[in-house]
């Protein structure tokens, strides 16, 4: 049996899901507020003065979202950005192999709310990271 | 005829491992073939970001990867969907700059023929190549039958897609 990982630093294999994880979360979002409310890029657009093409490229990923973006794209869905960033758990009863140290990093994970209190998850974390460790 | 794990443990197809947390399951399978895995270990390293982002191609297969094998919610706009269907019953799995070509024997066990960057293949229009390549290797793969999952509903082909 044999398997692959691509090979990525602790560090970056967490920025990258977590990037990835916000842009879902706002995907997820303007999705719902389409479906819902009627309300189309253009309008989310419109609300925050920047061109429609511009917010359509950061949520496909060919433009990176700041974080005062993506604080405004949550207020023109009519949500409240949130963020946290919760102590790692002890890795205890992991399933990783016992050969290597299992070094808590740092678990990333936030949140956005509606206006009506539902919770919106834009969750992307790890909760331990394996690292070759000194004996 | 034989088993994905028995086409695994052969030597023909290599599991990919997502590299998720103690506390996550794996939910969903990727299986590379000889060509995808080459393509990974020695063409993804080499291949730049199309746009001017954070997220190098590495990172967004990683990250692809991640989503994909831990079972979450694959979409939830037509717009931005990861996954798509081809034709003859085969899908890609797509990042900014990455696509990969594949075919699912059954539900949330995914197969990967061929991998390309994007740009690549449409400036050189090489749909037409990847999914023939990919429909050869699916043919030639001592694969127990039925091997592919036919269609195009994603719904039939994974787990947890919400989207129509």
């Amino acid at each position: 049996m044999s398997s692959f990982q691509i090979s990525i630093s602790p560090s970056r294999r967490v920025a990258a899901r977590f990037i990835e994880g916000v842009r879902r979360a706002l995907q997820k979002a303007l999705a719902e507020e389409e479906r819902e409310n009627g309300v189309t890029q253009a309008d989310i657009a419109r609300r925050i003065g920047v061109n429609r093409s511009v917010i359509h490229r950061e949520l496909r990923g060919h433009r990176d979202i700041t974080l005062g973006r993506l604080a405004e794209l949550a207020w023109a869905m009519g949500r409240e950005p949130s963020f946290s960033m919760p102590k790692i758990r002890n890795a205890e009863g992991a399933n990783h192999p016992g050969t290597l140290g299992v070094v808590p990093t740092a678990e990333v994970s936030g949140f956005m709310t509606q206006a009506d209190g539902r919770n919106y998850s834009f969750v992307a974390s790890t909760s331990a990271q394996t690292f070759p460790t000194e004996a | 005829m034989a088993t994905l794990i028995e086409l695994e443990r052969n030597g023909v197809l290599t599991l990919l491992d997502p590299g998720l947390g103690s506390r996550e399951q794996e939910e969903r399978r990727i299986y590379l073939s000889k060509r995808a895995l080459e393509w990974l270990q020695n063409k993804l390293p080499q291949v730049g970001a199309t746009w001017n982002t954070e997220v190098s191609p590495t990172e967004q297969l990683d990250a692809l990867f991640y989503l994909f094998c831990s079972g979450q919610t694959i979409t939830y706009d037509w717009r931005f969907k990861p996954l798509r269907s081809v034709e003859l019953g085969i899908w890609e799995l797509k990042t900014a700059d990455i696509r990969l070509f594949g075919w699912f024997p059954i539900r949330d066990q995914f197969v990967a023929s061929g991998i390309g960057v994007k740009r690549d293949i449409i400036a050189h229009k090489l749909y037409p190549g990847y999914i023939g390549e990919c429909a050869r290797f699916r043919e030639q793969l001592n694969l127990d039958e039925p091997k592919f999952i036919p269609g195009d509903d994603p719904n039939v082909v994974v787990s947890n897609f919400d989207f129509p």
